[in-house]
């Protein structure tokens, strides 16, 4: 015989909570009651489920903007002016003209790896126009997009993609794209996927416990569909939703991670159904609509820190150039299949049709301001294509603060010691030392 | 000091009858100091008739098809550099073995370093398929087929990203035998992973991680350093009752080239392969260093005119008694225990960091063994203690200078 268990009083409370925090869902029909410990309601009907939508249904895309740049019916156009859009415009239309150069200087061996976020120029620009510029940001590695709005000059990005001693990044010790900011609040970029997921929950949790951010800043955190089957992923939406902690989930649906296409990631509804399964707001959005993203997410970061729990935001997507440099997609993909997204489906020019179409923007203007950015862009490649590395001495910097372990001091002192005997003798090594500041001089010439 | 203390030592050497050095090195270099690379290493089995003798081999064909055991006559080699090589390996197990999938992140196009290219289309979407992204899920699911009897050959896309299955392999696949009382076991599990640096994979993709798993008693751990090497091993780890972690140094994949036999054929695991024998100084390593233990081997016995003035004449001529230890667990303790009595030095040489490095381990056996023999303290190139920084990786990353160096101070301690 089951016994009805008697619920608690915390139990009693978090009840009482939950249904106050969900008063706008509507209570089903409870003619059988509903289970002890939840509003579960008692049914008679054996049926299984597999929507969080009405049955069959898919969870709608959100859209402002149709291909061509004109308003939907019915949509409304965020609050926004001809200054703002100007510059959500130019930062989307820089993206591919940095992208561009430093794919080919990859191509060229000049540095060793690049990643494009073409296609996604929207979701990016989108996102990052709706966030305070004091949002905490956790990427992945494709959203260089976020930090050239908020200020990140080219210098930067060279630098970093070179690793020369100007890199504020990751001084050198990264690969190019891993980029990290504290001043622009954009933690670095860490290769393994999706590990960024639940420390944005974490952060999300600081943001909260801060007496000067509470209330005024959230975590945001962009991850790809791929990086969304890691266990990190789950991990990190729970405590955002449970703890819980003021954190944005941007998911970006590109289709693909690497070979594998969305299809063969998931069998559920997207990302997106996932959201309710933690009991976070969700939303879809058309990624590639720059408009759509930037009222998603105002609204998705509103719901978030007003709420202070996980909200979850799918933009819908095409990766439309090769996952890295390391990669050839036309052994996955049709190139024919690319041309037609490109073509049909291009954010940059959908939002430049709106903006003409409100006189905003001009076939001339677009002529003058790539060339503008194309020189600048070419200046600061110039640049940090010269510039030497860090000076040989950082690589043991930074593993420890406080009093260094005896280890790393003697492993120091060891290389230091070989450079002394070899340095100018063992090819690998002299070569290799002109390349960094200094030439290893203060160490072969200098007292260690 | 350290100088006088070297001419000392090196003085009791030569005192000592029996032990002037004979060069081990195979060949003189080139003149013009060239290193020997990988591409023209003499490690490599080049002839059809040097693959088919491998050491150790064992020819495995059931069918009877081809000659027997131990005739080499008839057998045939073909091309092949270490991807080829371990995709030739996998598509042998899953001809033989109807039980047998392939399954990783990236895998049904050809993965990402080409090792499963075409085995979708020979042997179906079912028998060689796509994961989702998880490598925790890719680890358990392999546990799960493995222990209902499959044979479950998962990858995992790189060494650096085997952590979040680290769970699934430490506390599972390596225990599972051992806590349900022997009934069940996930033998016929095998994990792949590219590993080690490349010049410029930094933090993320130059990782070495195989001493994480040397306290997961239960499991194997084995690293080839060539196609012939990784097409047997492969094939061995697969089929060993144990489940394996084969872990493939990623650098290799293009520029090692072999003539690999196209039989089915084994290499035994847990045994260490003496490369070249020697009698003065035990050089033991694997995967790609193995490469650069050989170049240090030249550069010793040959040393360049820039280098020659910190290579004592002396020991040009020592016998360098060079080991691939190919199984990392269990390692083969009774080799590597028996040529360093025989040459009472020894210098480890890996990728991974020195402290917590499988070398420590090596080390800390060694001279409990060998105490008597020792003649000088076991020597250990490895590493930093950093991760691994990429802009610096070539002062990070043990090379064939470090290890050259570690031998001069090891012969003339
Ligand atoms: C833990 C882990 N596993 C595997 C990889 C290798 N890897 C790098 S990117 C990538 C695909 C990611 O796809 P997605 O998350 O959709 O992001 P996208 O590249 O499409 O932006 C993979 C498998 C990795 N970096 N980390
Ligand atoms: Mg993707």
């Amino acid at each position: 015989m089951s016994r009805i268990p008697r619920i608690s009083a915390s139990v009693r409370a978090s009840l009482a909570r939950r249904t106050y925090a969900s008063s706008t869902v509507q209570l089903p029909n409870e003619a059988h009651g509903h289970l002890p410990t939840s509003q579960s309601p008692i049914t008679s009907k054996l049926h299984f489920f597999n929507s969080v939508m009405e049955e069959g249904k898919q969870i709608p895309t959100y859209r402002v903007l149709d291909g061509s740049g004109k308003l939907l019916e019915g949509a409304e156009v965020p609050e926004f002016d001809e200054a703002l859009a100007r510059r959500m415009y130019e930062n989307m239309s820089r993206l591919p003209i940095i992208d561009n150069l430093l794919y080919n200087v990859q191509r060229q061996g000049k540095i060793s790896f690049y990643m494009t976020a073409h296609g996604e120029e929207a979701t990016l620009i989108g996102s990052a126009a709706a966030l305070d510029p004091n949002d905490e940001v956790l990427g992945q590695y494709r959203e260089m997009g976020v930090l050239l709005w908020r200020g990140f000059t080219y210098d930067e990005v060279m630098a970093q993609c070179f690793g020369n001693h100007e890199d504020t990044c990751t001084k050198g010790k990264q690969m190019p794209v891993h980029f990290g900011s504290r001043k622009y609040h954009f933690h670095p970029i860490s290769s393994p996927l999706a590990t960024q997921i639940p420390q944005a929950a974490g952060v999300g949790f600081a943001l909260k416990r801060d007496p000067l951010r509470r209330g005024k800043n959230c975590a945001v955190v962009y991850f790809g569909e791929g990086a969304a089957s890691e266990g990190d992923f789950h991990a990190g939406m729970l405590l955002a939703s449970t703890v819980p902690s003021p954190t944005l989930f941007i998911a970006r649906n590109n289709g693909f991670a690497i070979s594998t296409p969305s299809s063969e990631q998931y069998h559920g509804d997207g990302i997106a159904s996932r959201g309710p399964g933690y009991g976070i707001h969700t939303i879809r959005v058309d990624g590639n609509d720059i408009l759509a993203v930037l009222s998603a997410v105002r609204e998705g970061r509103r719901l978030c820190i007003e709420e202070g729990r996980g909200v979850l935001i799918e933009a819908m997507t095409y990766r439309v150039g090769h996952h890295s440099t390391s990669d050839d997609s036309f052994a996955y993909r049709p190139r024919q299949e690319v041309e037609d997204r490109k073509r049909i489906d291009n954010p940059i020019s959908r939002f430049r049709l709106f903006l003409e179409s409100r006189g905003w923007w001009s076939e001339q203007e677009e002529e003058k301001f790539k060339d503008e950015v194309r020189k600048e862009v070419m200046k600061a490649f110039k640049r940090g294509e010269s510039l030497q590395r860090h000076a040989l001495k950082e690589m043991f910097n930074d593993v420890y603060a406080g009093e260094e372990p005896w280890n790393i001091r003697e492993q120091r002192q060891e290389l230091w010691a070989l450079l002394k005997k070899y340095g100018n003798v063992w090819e690998p090594w002299k070569n290799e030392l002109k390349k960094h500041k200094g030439e290893g001089k203060e160490l072969i010439e200098g007292d260690v | 000091m350290f100088s006088a203390r070297v001419s000392q030592r090196t003085l009791r050497l030569f005192k000592s009858p029996g032990r002037r050095f004979q060069s081990s090195a195979p060949e003189p270099p080139p003149a013009g100091g060239h290193l020997p690379s990988v591409a023209t290493s003499a490690l490599l089995r080049t002839t059809r008739d040097s693959a088919l003798r491998s050491q150790g081999i064992s020819w495995t064909d059931g069918d009877n098809d081809g000659p027997p055991g131990s005739v080499i006559a008839g057998r045939e080699t073909r091309r092949m550099n270490l991807y080829q090589a371990v995709r030739d390996a996998m598509s042998i197990a899953l001809m033989k073995d109807d039980s047998a999938v392939v399954f990783g992140e990236d895998v049904a196009f050809g993965g990402v370093f080409r090792c499963t290219m075409g085995l979708a289309e020979e042997f179906g979407r079912e028998r060689v398929f796509n994961t989702p992204l998880t490598e925790q899920g890719i680890a358990g699911f392999g546990i799960g087929l493995a222990s209902m009897g499959h044979t479950a050959i998962a990858e995992i896309q790189f060494a650096d990203y085997i952590f979040p299955a680290f769970d699934q392999i430490v506390n599972e696949a390596a225990k599972h035998r051992f806590r349900s009382g022997g009934q069940y076991d996930v033998g016929s599990l095998t994990i792949r992973c590219p590993t080690m640096s490349v010049g410029h994979g930094g933090l993320y993709h130059s990782q070495s991680p195989e001493g994480y798993f040397m306290g997961a008693s239960g499991l194997k751990i084995v690293i080839p350093r060539s196609p012939v090497q990784a097409k047997g091993l492969l094939l061995s780890s697969i089929r060993d009752p144990n489940p394996v972690i084969f872990m493939e140094p990623k650098i290799l994949y293009r520029s090692a080239i072999e003539q690999v036999p196209i039989d089915d054929y084994h290499l035994p695991l847990g045994r260490a392969e003496i490369l070249t024998p020697g009698s003065d100084l035990t050089l033991l390593t694997w995967g790609t260093p193995v490469y650069h233990c050989e170049a240090a081997v030249h550069l010793l016995s040959n040393p360049p005119p820039n280098l020659a003035p910190h290579v004592p004449a002396s020991i040009r001529n020592a016998k360098i008694e060079l080991i691939d230890l190919r199984t990392i667990l269990p390692w083969d303790v009774e080799t590597v225990t028996e040529s360093v009595k025989k040459t009472g030095r020894l210098v480890i040489v890996h990728e991974a960091s020195m402290t917590g490095g499988v070398g420590g381990e090596i080390a800390a056996e060694v001279q409990r063994r060998c105490f008597l023999k020792l003649e000088a303290p076991v020597r250990r190139v490895a590493g930093w203690d950093t991760p691994v920084p990429m802009q610096y990786e070539k002062f990070h990353i043990p090379d064939a200078l470090r290890v050259l160096d570690a031998m001069i101070e090891t012969l003339t301690y």
